[in-house]
This record gives structure tokens, sequence and C-alpha cells, in this order.
């Protein structure tokens, strides 16, 4: 921690705890020890003694004990010649400083009554609200709990003018955050800045004007210790509980504006203590190493218009957006419409012009939220019946967010563009295709709102792992061919990626328990060479859905130990599967048909199963009507392995799964494929060449029978025997 | 049980000779592996690996039947003690107790009642399955009774009588209805056990404990007797709850063979009032009656009892499914809305009666979606644009109603513009997402 | 001859819920068996029967089902003091249902001093519901909360998309929540998880699996109640030992079967006989399953469970 803070948050410490103990000692002698003092229409006392030190402060003389353990609290003052890591003792002095500052704030309640208004506006003749009390409280702590205020920004001082007051204020509200204004600048303060400005404060506008000293920064940090108390269960004293859930739940910041003083340090670094980082529009040193607070802990020297979305992201504060804003309607009942020719307005995309769409991550400095650029024309300026090239360039930023999740994140923008009223879309990547109808552009709609959607979307539907959202969209012909180039490399490396990885490479595997309303026991094991059955959820899907629903049916399993390379058995895994399945699996093979097959769900895209006579396997997909030479139709064979059971020599696999090299590794591989319906069988040609090949039969798929074969065992064996396939000659299957 | 399909089929000849009326061994081996076949239906097993089979493959509850023809009683065959671990095999019976201290009218109009008490529901038949014949004065008077109600209904019978020569007598004349013959205790165990197996008819035992119904059902095991229901002796409710529980739990966690039968219960003996006897039949649904002996068939009392039977009774992983058809609900003319959705039982019963509540005449189409419901039968391919148009087509709407607007389930949005092309002529409304919105929706569609 | 009992060795036990407040408080949960299993496990509190009261007065009830209320059926105050006084209610539940902005859309404040009238009037521990709606539940369920505070009233539904609004408003004024999720115990198991980790006390939650009625739907609740209980006293599954909550009266008395008159449908038999048997099949049936709390309407229905309970609680003999 920087020296000169902590050395000025210490001094700063000093000389408020010596006041602390001159307004005491006064105190005393006009009223004597019991003399009752307090907050008005608590039951939390002075909160934040109460909170930490679970020492309920009613007269005078209890603050006294307090005073005795803040002089023990306070460290040293710092020397120049010592070295020293001094967070630990910034901290204490901090914590001291707050102690303190609410033994005055209490004895000024005492001495003055009317000093503070009671109520949650302010006066004509007295702004300055002071303590919440515990109506107040309640009523607006819930916000802080449920999320509709996320937090709140603790303002020291005073901004240059009336006007960047106002709209720093303005931009925090806009944030849905509580602004508690406190102390001044040069004799200026924030609230008095807002009445001038002609912005309402008060309770209900979130703009609290505590007090005219820094010292009422202590109203900030007791309301959010009494929240911790009211809220999250936590008992008076516990200190570890109450600061945790401050960090972990309140979303606050000191934002000092203004010359940081000895004491204003020492309230900032007291306020680390609960987590709450400062952001400083004056060139203090900062503290940028995390540990404490969730990022950084002091960040200074930043623009006025650019501090409030600084702030945000150093408390790592996730922004909501309840509406999609834009002149149509949006929801998932548009998604199925379509624009014919004749409601046709304009179209872009698909084979008729040059179209692509993008989704890429960047770092967070460079992306600024919520900024949506039109470069090229739009609706506004085009016929009816025009085309023109389209691109879009949806780049994100978020703590939580990583390279891999970027595919995800695209592929949501075909039914996210295709909610609004109005508008088609189809296809993904460079072949995407978009119709905007006439209705739509009659009501206003411009390409740019596919921009405010995204960002409206992407922040609701996937806050865990995207923090800011902004978007380009490209109709200039230059611009697009651009795009395209760059997203033919992002594919390139995307694709590489997924091939790259394999089951050996990755130590967390993820279980997928979404069927168990219907298959109790059934727990799905995706790695990366294994698509979830359903063909619906592969290994980065788990990944990303985990990220965003932590406590989701997607979860991370350690695989473990490796007991059964060939079957595919983990430690784990075993135990996961045993647990998840509630005991009713005991034991499950990533990679086997005849051992512990993996559970069925009754979603999956294909079943493969045994061919006895034929000493190899079938699949059969979901859409395939016929007999198959098992002598069940997939209907039977669904109903015989679904429902969470394990049933050795039946198991449901994703067509995705036939083409990996982890594919039924127990019994061979594909090699051991001996009939796929025809049209499976062209579905998959292309991927299972390179199978193939590495197996040294390049025309594999030609062995492998099908219906126009025949549809029983007794049809297609000589069949394989023509050929030659490689079943009939490996290792018995049971 | 616990045999897997692939150990079975190792045991089975191999031919594919489909002389056991599927194609393959292995489908058959799965099907005797999930209690859907009998090992009798392969012609080639050896002796020998009929037992083995027959022995790892029967179930702990043995199914044993009663009656004959098409309304012989299946009972037992279970498997679970959870419903939601795989299903229940065979529904209970409901059975009408009779008896010859009641006087020739009261009987009479009871059997009427039960005669005619059937609902059709789902495509299924719900009615009360067997007749309770009560001997308690002369052994003439029983053999009468028991006369009368072979000569009135072809229905499966338990005949009753503490006087085990009159149930001899009255089981001869009528041993080709397979009745059930209540009770072997310890007094008749002998004579009774006998009597069964020479008739081949099912015997029921009684114990006054679990303990002596145990004794007695071992005691009959043993001297070759195969069908045996169990009545444990218990006449109240909380006694019979633990009793049945402990019976099914011996059968299935200890394989313990005594116990492995189905039971009878007697909620008629155990209170006065016919509302509180419903009460505990509903009980022995859910906790394993599987004979339920009644007072009365009641409208009031057996429909519901008859619900809950095939509540509990469902499959839990093959979801019941409706006709495909035109519903008609309320009076409908040609302006009626027209509303589609797929024909999983619960999704046209909740519909159903939605439409119903609004008081606004509709035509509800149901469509085959093989029992899913709208989303799973959707993503599975067998409700999407390409399936529903051919059947708006051909289901006769057309000519039911002038107008030509589809209300579809809200979930489907995603297909309208398909639906819209494939179906020119139609307009497709976007209905809501939840059936309890549907009267609101209705109202506000045909004002 | 002898045998052995096979017992069932439960690893877990069902948190015990504190409901209402002061000497009326009456306590749900506390199972070490499943139902009714007396022979081998504790039921230290036999479950409970909330009495439905309606906000407004309801429209579409069969005659057979308002008749005991004819005469209170516009004034919740005075339909709940019925409920406690002539019926004997052991809890209250009331049914916000004309919030639904499908119906007459009440607003949250109307709805909240409507709740703290009847919760001034009755003693016994109430229990509110919302329709459903996520937005509009909020809206009135945190009025609610606020009205009500410290009468530690048990409401719901709390979804996915609401808990966390309505349930810390109900951490701050302490009540007791209504956990909902539609017919799934890992979708159940989860919503804990989350209210657990919005500091919401674990003497303050109630599953409500989402109950249906008989022939609708019934035996999708019965399964996933039966396995809720499972996980929760033999699979450890902590998060799922909380006491079960079925709302289904309102699911029952909408259906057709009970609405139809014996005229209209002689063998379905006498109209109101059988909408009694229809919910209390329907209570039977959760009961064996494993609920703790059920909500329910009709007097002569209640009697019948009430008595049922009675009769299983009894460890019985021959």
């Amino acid at each position: 921690m920087s020296k000169i803070i902590c050395s000025a948050a210490i001094r700063g410490a000093h000389k408020i705890v010596g006041t602390a103990e001159a307004k005491y000692e006064g105190a005393l002698k006009k009223w004597g020890p019991d003399q009752e003092i307090g907050f008005p229409n608590t039951t939390y006392y002075l909160p934040i003694i109460y909170g930490m030190l679970g020492i309920p402060v009613k007269t005078l003389a209890d603050a006294k004990k307090v005073l005795d353990k803040c002089k023990k609290l306070l460290p040293e003052p710092v020397s120049d010649k010592v070295w020293l890591p001094y967070l630990a003792p910034a901290l204490e002095a901090g914590m001291a400083t707050f102690f303190a500052e609410e033994i005055i704030e209490a004895i000024r309640y005492l001495e003055d009554p009317d000093f503070y208004t009671k109520g949650e506006d302010p006066l004509p003749d007295n702004i300055w609200l002071g303590a919440a009390d515990d109506v107040i409280m309640r009523k607006r702590g819930v916000e802080f709990v449920d999320g509709t205020a996320p937090g709140f920004a603790a303002i020291l001082g005073a901004a240059p003018t009336k006007e960047i007051a106002a709209k720093i204020a303005i931009e925090l509200q806009e944030k849905n955050l509580y602004v508690f204004m406190c102390g001044d600048h040069e004799g200026k303060t924030m609230s008095e800045q807002l009445i001038e400005a002609g912005v309402q404060i008060g309770w209900p506008t979130r703009l609290v004007s505590f007090g005219p000293s820094y010292m009422a920064a202590v109203f900030a940090i007791g309301f959010a210790t009494r929240a911790a108390m009211s809220f999250g269960g936590v008992k008076p004293g516990d200190f570890a509980a109450n600061l945790r859930y401050n960090k972990d739940r309140i979303f606050a910041f000191a934002m000092p504006l203004g010359t940081v003083t000895d004491e204003w340090y020492a309230n900032a670094a007291g306020a680390i203590n609960w987590g709450f980082p400062t952001i400083a529009d004056t060139p203090i040193p900062q503290i940028l190493p995390t540990g404490i607070c969730t990022y950084e802990h002091v960040v200074s020297n930043i623009p006025h218009d650019q501090i409030v979305a600084k702030a945000i992201e150093v408390r790592g504060l996730k922004v909501s957006i309840s509406k999609v804003d834009i002149p149509m309607s949006y929801g998932p009942a548009f998604e199925g419409e379509r624009i014919r020719k004749d409601d046709l307005y304009f179209e872009c995309g698909g084979g008729r012009t040059l179209g692509v769409e993008l989704t890429v991550s960047k770092d967070m400095s460079e992306v600024e939220d919520g900024k949506i650029e039109m470069i090229g024309p739009d609706l506004d300026q085009v016929k009816e019946g025009d085309k023109l090239p389209f691109a879009m360039l949806i780049e994100v930023a978020g703590r939580q967010m990583q390279s891999d999740f970027e595919p995800i994140l695209e592929r949501q923008i075909h039914h996210l563009v295709n909610y609004v009223q109005g508008i088609m879309h189809i296809g993904q990547r460079n072949i995407m295709w978009i119709r905007v109808g006439k209705a739509a552009v009659e009501k206003g709609f411009l390409l740019k709102h596919l921009g405010t959607v995204m960002h409206a979307k992407y922040h609701q539907d996937f806050g865990g792992i995207v923090d800011k959202v902004q978007v380009k969209l490209y109709t200039d012909e230059e611009k697009v061919k651009e795009i395209l180039e760059l997203s033919k490399k992002v594919y390139k490396k995307r694709d590489e990626r997924v091939e790259g990885m394999t089951d050996e490479t990755e130590e967390t595997y993820y279980s997928c328990t979404l069927c168990q309303s219907f298959a109790p026991s059934h727990v799905c094991i995706i790695t990366p060479e294994r698509v979830g059955m359903c063909g619906a959820y592969n290994w980065l899907d788990c990944k990303a859905s985990f990220e965003i629903n932590p406590t989701g049916p997607n979860q991370p399993i350690i695989k473990g130990e490796c007991t059964e390379p060939v079957l595919g058995q983990w430690k784990g895994i075993t135990d996961f599967v045993n647990k998840a399945s509630r005991q009713k699996v005991e034991q499950v093979s990533a990679y086997s048909l005849m051992n512990f097959p993996m559970t069925a769900c009754g979603c999956f895209e294909c079943v493969a199963t045994i061919l006895p006579m034929c000493n190899g396997i079938m699949v059969v997909n979901r859409d395939f009507m016929g007999m198959t030479p098992c002598g069940m139709k997939f209907t039977t064979l669904a109903g015989m392995v679904g429902g969470g059971n394990q049933t050795p020599g039946f198991l449901g696999v994703s067509k995705h799964y036939i083409c990996s090299k982890k594919f039924l590794l127990a019994e061979g591989g594909l090699k051991r494929v001996v009939w796929l319906p025809k049209m499976l069988k062209e579905e998959l040609a292309e991927r299972m060449k390179p199978i193939c090949e590495e197996m040294g039969i390049p025309n594999f798929a030609d062995m492998i029978a099908d219906e126009t074969v025949g549809t029983t065992e007794e049809e297609i064996l000589p069949f394989l025997e023509e050929k030659g396939h490689p079943a009939l000659t490996m290792d018995p299957l049971m | 049980m616990g045999l897997s399909g692939i150990e079975i089929f190792k045991k089975l000849p191999k031919t594919n000779c489909g002389k056991c009326g599927v194609p393959t061994c292995l489908a058959f081996a799965m099907k005797l592996a999930t209690g859907k076949a009998e090992l009798d239906a392969c012609p080639d097993l050896s002796e020998d690996v009929k037992e083995e089979l027959g022995e790892a493959s029967a179930p702990p509850v043995r199914t044993v039947v009663i009656g004959t023809g098409e309304r012989a009683v299946k009972l037992g065959g279970e498997t679970v003690l959870f419903r939601h671990e795989k299903r229940f095999e065979n529904p209970p019976a409901f059975t009408l107790f009779l008896s010859d201290k009641m006087d020739e009218s009261e009987i009479s109009a009871k059997l009427t009642k039960f005669k005619e008490t059937s609902y059709e529901r789902v495509g299924l038949v719900l009615r009360p399955a067997m007749v309770a014949v009560k001997g308690e004065k002369d052994a003439s008077g029983f053999m009468a009774l028991v006369e009368k109600v072979c000569n009135d209904t072809d229905a499966a019978l338990v005949l009753m009588n503490e006087d085990a020569d009159a149930l001899s007598q009255a089981a001869k004349t009528c041993s080709n209805r397979k009745p059930l013959i209540y009770a072997a205790t310890m007094e008749n165990v002998e004579t009774l056990g006998n009597l069964a197996m020479e008739l081949s008819c099912p015997l029921a035992v009684k114990g006054n404990s679990l303990e002596e119904l145990a004794e007695l059902s071992e005691k009959l095991i043993k001297m070759g007797v195969k069908d045996l229901i169990l009545d444990s002796g218990a006449r109240t409710a909380g006694k019979s709850l633990e009793d049945q529980i402990i019976i099914r739990r011996s059968a299935l966690m200890k394989k313990f063979k005594p116990f492995g039968f189905p039971t009878i219960v007697f909620p008629c003996e155990m209170t006065d009032d016919p509302m509180k006897e419903a009460m505990i039949a509903c009980q022995m649904v859910a906790k394993y009656g599987s004979i339920i002996v009644l007072s009365e068939i009641e409208g009031h009392s057996i429909f519901p009892l008859l619900l809950a039977s095939m509540n509990i009774f469902t499959d839990p992983q093959r979801p019941m499914a409706v006709e495909q058809k035109i519903y008609e609900i309320g009076a409908t003319d040609e302006n009626s809305p027209v509303l589609i959705t797929g024909n999983f039982s619960l999704t046209y019963f909740i519909v159903s009666g939605e439409v119903d509540a609004s008081r606004v005449p509709s035509y509800l189409l149901i469509k085959d979606t093989e029992g899913l419901s709208v989303l799973t039968a959707w993503a599975a391919g067998k409700f999407g644009a390409d399936t529903i148009a051919p059947f708006i087509k051909k289901c006769g709407i057309e000519e039911k109603v002038k107008h030509r607007k589809l209300v579809i389930p809200g979930y489907l949005a995603t297909i309208s513009g398909e639906l819209e092309e494939e179906l020119p002529d139609w307009e497709i409304l976007i209905g809501p997402r939840e059936a309890s919105h549907l009267p609101a929706y209705l109202k506000e569609l045909s004002a | 001859m002898t045998f052995e009992i096979p017992k069932v060795s439960y690893s877990g036990k069902i948190k015990e819920i504190p409901l209402g407040r002061g000497e009326n408080i009456i306590t749900v949960g506390g199972e070490s068996c499943y139902p009714f299993h007396l022979f081998e496990g504790a039921i230290p509190h036999p479950p409970k029967i909330a009495m439905e009261v309606y906000d407004k007065e309801p429209e579409d009830w069969p005659d057979t089902a308002l008749e005991p209320f004819a005469d209170v059926a516009g004034d919740p105050v005075a339909w709940a003091r019925k409920c406690v006084d002539t019926y004997g209610a052991e809890m209250i539940a009331l049914q916000l249902a004309s919030t639904d902005p499908n119906a007459e859309d009440t607003p949250a404040d109307e709805a909240a001093a409507i709740t703290k009238k009847v919760s001034d009037a009755v003693d016994v521990p109430l229990i509110v519901f919302g329709t459903s709606n996520t937005d509009k539940d909020t809206e009135v369920l945190k009025a609610v909360c606020e009205t009500c505070e410290g009468k530690n009233l048990i409401i719901g539904p709390l979804g996915e998309g609401n808990y966390r609004a309505i349930g810390a408003t109900a951490i701050g004024y302490k009540h007791t929540v209504m956990a909902s999720t539609p017919i799934d115990i890992n979708l159940a198991k989860q919503l804990n998880i989350l209210l657990g980790n919005l500091n919401v006390p674990d003497d303050k939650i109630i599953i409500d699996p989402t109950t249906g009625a008989l022939g609708y739907g019934l035996e999708y609740c019965y399964s996933v109640i039966e396995r809720i209980r499972t996980a929760a006293l033999i699979q450890e599954d902590e998060r799922l030992q909380f006491p079960i909550i079925a709302n289904f009266a309102k699911e029952v008395w909408k259906t057709k079967e009970v609405k139809l008159s014996e005229p209209e449908a002689p063998l379905l038999g006498d109209q109101k006989k059988r909408g009694v048997l229809m919910e209390a099949m329907t209570a039977q049936c959760v009961l064996l399953a494993g609920a703790d709390i059920l909500v329910m309407r009709h007097p002569e229905a209640i009697n019948l469970v009430k008595e049922s309970i009675q009769d299983l609680m009894i460890k019985g003999e021959g």
C-alpha cells in the first residue's frame, strides 16, 4: 500500500480521534457519564460501533469504552525511515476513524438536536438529513439486497462546477446507485451544487445529503453496516461477517472530489475495510493490487466524464437493463415472424449483399459500455427495396469474460434479433440474413437499434460474464469487407481452439442434470470430445452456462485420477455421478457402450446399440422412422434406454460424438459402426472423412451398411463381409 | 429383476427367428428385461435356461391374475417402492363388498351401480373391477348369492367365508371363473391350500399379525400354492399403512418370498362413514393396496378414486396421450375461435379446462404429438409447421368455421412464420404461453 | 415365524419452521422419516391445514364450494374469522387473486391493506399467496411485507424471477417465504440455494413444489414431493430439507368434474360429495408423498383430511 496514503490516513485518524476525545470530555463535563446519546429512531445504536464491536453505545460512559479501543487501534504515526507494508495499520486507523466520528456525530445530535432534519427530504432551511432512521434504512436497504439499487457512491467534497456535479449525480442515478454526499471542497458541497443546478435531492431521488462535514461519511458506512445486520443476518460484533457481506453484496465506493486531506484519507482507509474502493478525481497515489476490495483499492486522477464508468468497473458493478429501448415491440412472440416480399423494405446479407455478424471479447479499457456506432447509411437514408452490405461487430468485455465464450454469445444474435417485431433474421456468422419490414421502418426502426437490442440483452441474459458491451454497425462496403476479413480470422482461430481441445488437455469436465425432472438419476458428463447426448450442449456451452448460472444444471467437475483410460473413467467423475444421481449410478464410463455406459435422458439425438451377429454397432437418429437391424425402431429403443437408467449395450449419443476420437473407444470406436441410416451417414460424411483417413481406411464410410442394404442383421452381414468391414475381425463385443 | 437386456440376450438362442413376436433376440431380451414380455413367448428355450432366467427376471411381487376373459384382473408385478423409480405396474382393483346378510334389493341396487359405473378417460376405461361376496349366514344362502353374482356380472370375484366347507363348495361351482378364495388362516390353511391347488384358483391368506401372515404364506408356498394374496389383518388406517409398507419393502429390499404377493385391504371394515372409507381407500391406492374392498360404489367417491389410481399408476416416463381430433368445447358455431395444441393428456386437460372456464365456445384441435408436451414435441420435430399444416387441412376444421384464424401456443411463436407459409389461407395468432391466461385471451379475442 | 422389518436408515431431518408469532406459533417440519412412517422415525409436528380466504368475492366457484362461505365471501376479514371461529382453522391462506393483472389488477397497497386487516383479525399463522405473476407479485408481496412487519407471515410464491426482491424484503421485515418452482426437484434445490445465498435464514423457507389437482397432473406433483423428501431424508440433500406446502384447492375447484351437477353427469354421483372428495383425495395423496402444509377450501374436505391425519398419526394396533 502506498506509503504516502498510509501515512496520511494514520495522521488523519490521530487528528479525528483527538477531536472525538475533546468532544467527549466537553460533553462529559456538561451532561455527566449517564447522559444518553445515539442516533434517532434506531435499534442499532451507533451502527458501526455496534456492528464491528458489538458494543451498544447508549450513554457517554459507553462512548468512553469505545474511545479507549480507538486509541489501542491507532497505529504509531509513520516515520520516514521505516519502509513497511502499511496496509494493516492504515485499515485499523480507518476503523478507529469511523468509531471516533460516530461518537462525534452522536454528541452533535446531543448538542445541537436540530443540526440535521429528520426525514427523507431536505427542508427549505436545512438540507442536511443526517443518519437514516430504521424506517428509511429498511425501506431503502431492501433495494440493496434485491438489486434494485446495487449500491452507493459516497461522495466527499464537491465537483469543480455545479454542472459537473449534476452530470455525475445523474449518471450515478441512471445506474440506480444511491449517492451519499458529505464534506466540502474549498467551502463547496456537492449537495448545494445539486440544488443550485436544479436537481432535486433527498432519499426519494437517491441523492442523499448526509451532512456538511466529511465526518458524515459514517452515516453512509453505518447504513451499510446496518444493512448487513438487518438483511444479512449478521450478528452485532461479528465484524468479519459484516465486512464480508458488504464486500460481496453492497456495491459501494468512495468518490472524493477535490483535495484529499489527511482526514479524507483516514475515511477512505476505513472504507477499504468494507471492500469499498476509492475513485478520485485528483492525482493522489494509486493502490492497484487487489486484496481487500474485489479489484483495485484506490484509483486516481480520473476525468469527471469518466469517473462514474471507472467507479463501476473498479467496484465490479453489473449494469442492469430492464427494458429494450427500441420503437418496436420486443419478445419471443415475434421470433417466428416472416417478412415476405410484399412487406419487405430493406434487406442485407443472405447472399444478396455481403453480411457478417461477429462477437469478440476485448480488454476492459477498450470497450465503452453502451456505445453504439452506425457507420454508413441507416434505414432513414435508404429507399424501399434497397439492399446494403452489412456488418455487426459486437465487442464485449468483462472481468469473467473469456474468449471461449465468444461463439456462445454470438450464437444468441439470431434469436435476440428475431425477437424484434417486424425483423427477420436467418443464419449466423457470414451467412446471416436480415430482412426489415415496412411496418418496422414506419415506426422509426433503425439498424442502429440492433445495437441497442444486443447491448441490452447481453447485459440481461449474460450479466454473469459480460460487464461492457459496445456495438458497431456498418453499411459502408469497405468497412464491411474489413469486418468480413476480421471474422474469417476469428472463426479460424475458434475452430482451431475447439479442435485442439481434447479430454486429456482439460482437467475439468461438466455435468448436465437438466433432464432430471423426468429422468431422475440421469447425469450427462460432457467433455471436450464428448458433446452432451442431446447435441445441444458442448463443453464450452457448459463452461459458460456455469459462469452465468453458478447454481444451475451445469456444474464443473474436476475429473481427478483416470482409473480406466479406455473406458473413460475418472475418480472425480465417478464420485460426482454417484452423488448427482442420488446413489443410483455407481460407476460410469464416458467411452463405453458395454461397461457402465452413461445413463440416458430421453432427449438424445441418436441411440447406439450392438448388432451381435455382425460383431458391430449401429447408430440410429431420431428422425429415422423405419426399422433397424437390431429389431427395434428408434422410438422403441428410446423407450428402452431413456429415463435415467444404465442399459449396457444401449447408449444415447449426439451426432457430433459419433465423429469424435473418443467415440466408444472401449469398443473400438467408429471402426465398430456397421450400420447407420442413410440420412445420418450423409450428414456425417464430411466429418467422418478425417477419422477414416486416420484409421487408414479412407473409404470406410462405404463399408457401413444402411437401410438400402438392409434392416436386419441377416441382410447386412453379407454386405459387410463383401466389403471386408473391420468389425468382423475385431475382438468379440461380448 | 436385475438382469440387464444384454445378460438375458446371452442366454437366448440368438436365432432372430421372430417366433416370439419381435424381430430379434436382442429386442426380445430387452422386452424381458423391462418386464414387457414373458419368457414363454420363446419356444426354443431349454428348461434350465427358463428356470434361470425366470428366477432372475421374476418381479419381487408376483403377478397374480384373478378372474378370466376380458374382466380378468392382473395384480402385483411391482418392482419399485416409489413410482418415480420406474412405474407401478398394475393399478388396484376396487372391489364391491356384498354379504348374504344384505337384503335382495340392496344387493341388486349395489350390483346395478357396480355394473353401470364406467368412465372413459384418455382412451382408458376406468371402472371398479371386482365383486367380493361374503357368506355370514348359512352355506345355501351364500351359494345362492354367489350364483346370482356370477349370473349378473362377468367381473372377477372374491369368495369370502369363514366356513371352509361352504367356501369350498362355492369355489368349486365357479372355479371356471378363477375367483379369489378368501381366506386361509391358521385354522384352515391346509384345507384351503389344497383347494386352491386343486381348483387352480388364487388364494388369499390372512394373518392376525405380520408374523402370522409370514408363517402362513411360507407354509402355502411350501405346499406349492403359487398365487397368493396377502391380508395382514390390519383394520385401521395407520396400522394398514405400516403393514403395507413393510410387506412391500420386505419383498423388494429383502427378497422375502412370503411377502412377495399382492395384498387385499378392507376400507369397508375400517369405518361406517362412506366418505372416510373413500379416503382410506385413497391411501391404499398410493401405498400398496392391490384389492381394495369398498362397501359401496358411488360415482362421487369411486370416480375420484379411479382418478387417483390412474394418476399414481401412470408410467412416469411415458406420457399419457389423448386422441387426435377436433374437440368442441361449448356451443360452437362457424365463428368460434380455433386453437391447437399437442396431445399430452395433461396439456389437453388443462387447456380444455381453461377454454371451458372462459365460456367462449371454441374448437380445440388436438394434434398427435406422441404424448409429448408442446415444447418437447416441437423440439422433437413432432409439432412443427410441416406436421401441423397437413393436420389442419385434413382434420375437417375448414368445413366447420368460416374464418381462418388459428391460435397456436405462445411457446410456439417461433413457427408462426413457417406455418403461415404452409397455410396461406390462415392467419396465425400467437396465444398465451400459460393456459391459465387463456380465458382472458379468448374473451378479448371474441370481444 | 420371525422376520425382520426392513427399516430405512435416515441420515437427514426436515428443518423445523416456526410459523406465526408469539403464543400462537405453529411449528411445521421436523420429520426424521417418510410420511407417517412412525415405526421407524419421528414426526414431531403432524401436517397442518391452512384454510383459503380470498381477497375479493370469487366469481367462478361452484355453489358447492361457495356455500359454506356465502355469508362472508365479499369480506376477507369476516371470512378469515369464520374459518377460525366456526371451522377451527389452524392457519389461514389468503389468496390475493384479485391482484392478477389479468383479473381486477388490485393495486399493491390495497392488497397490503387487506392483508393487514386479515392478519390483525386472526391470530393463527397467515399464509399470503400472490398470483404467480412475477412482476405483480413482487410489488404486492413487498408491500405486504412492509405493512405486516413483525407478523411472520408466510409469503409467496417466490420464483426465479422475483426471489431476490421479495426475499430481501421478507428478510428485512422478518417473514417466512415459499420458494416456488414448477414441479422440478433440481429447480427447487437451486432456488433454495439462491435464497440461502441471499441470506434468507433457514428457518424461514418453505418449499412450494407446485401442486396440481387429482386427474390434472397430480402424479407429477406427487412424485416430485416424494423425490424431494427422499433426497432430504436419505440422500443428505441439505438444501431440500425444508417443509413442503401444497397449494391445490384452487386447482381442484376449477376442474370440470367438480362443476358438473348430478343431472348433467349422473354417473359422477352427488356433486358436493364429489367436489369434497376430489379435494380431500388430492390432499390425501400429497400427504402421503410428504406435504407438511395443505392449502384447502371446503370445510368438509378439511374435516376428512384432519381425521385422516389423526388416524395415520396413531401408531396403530391391528
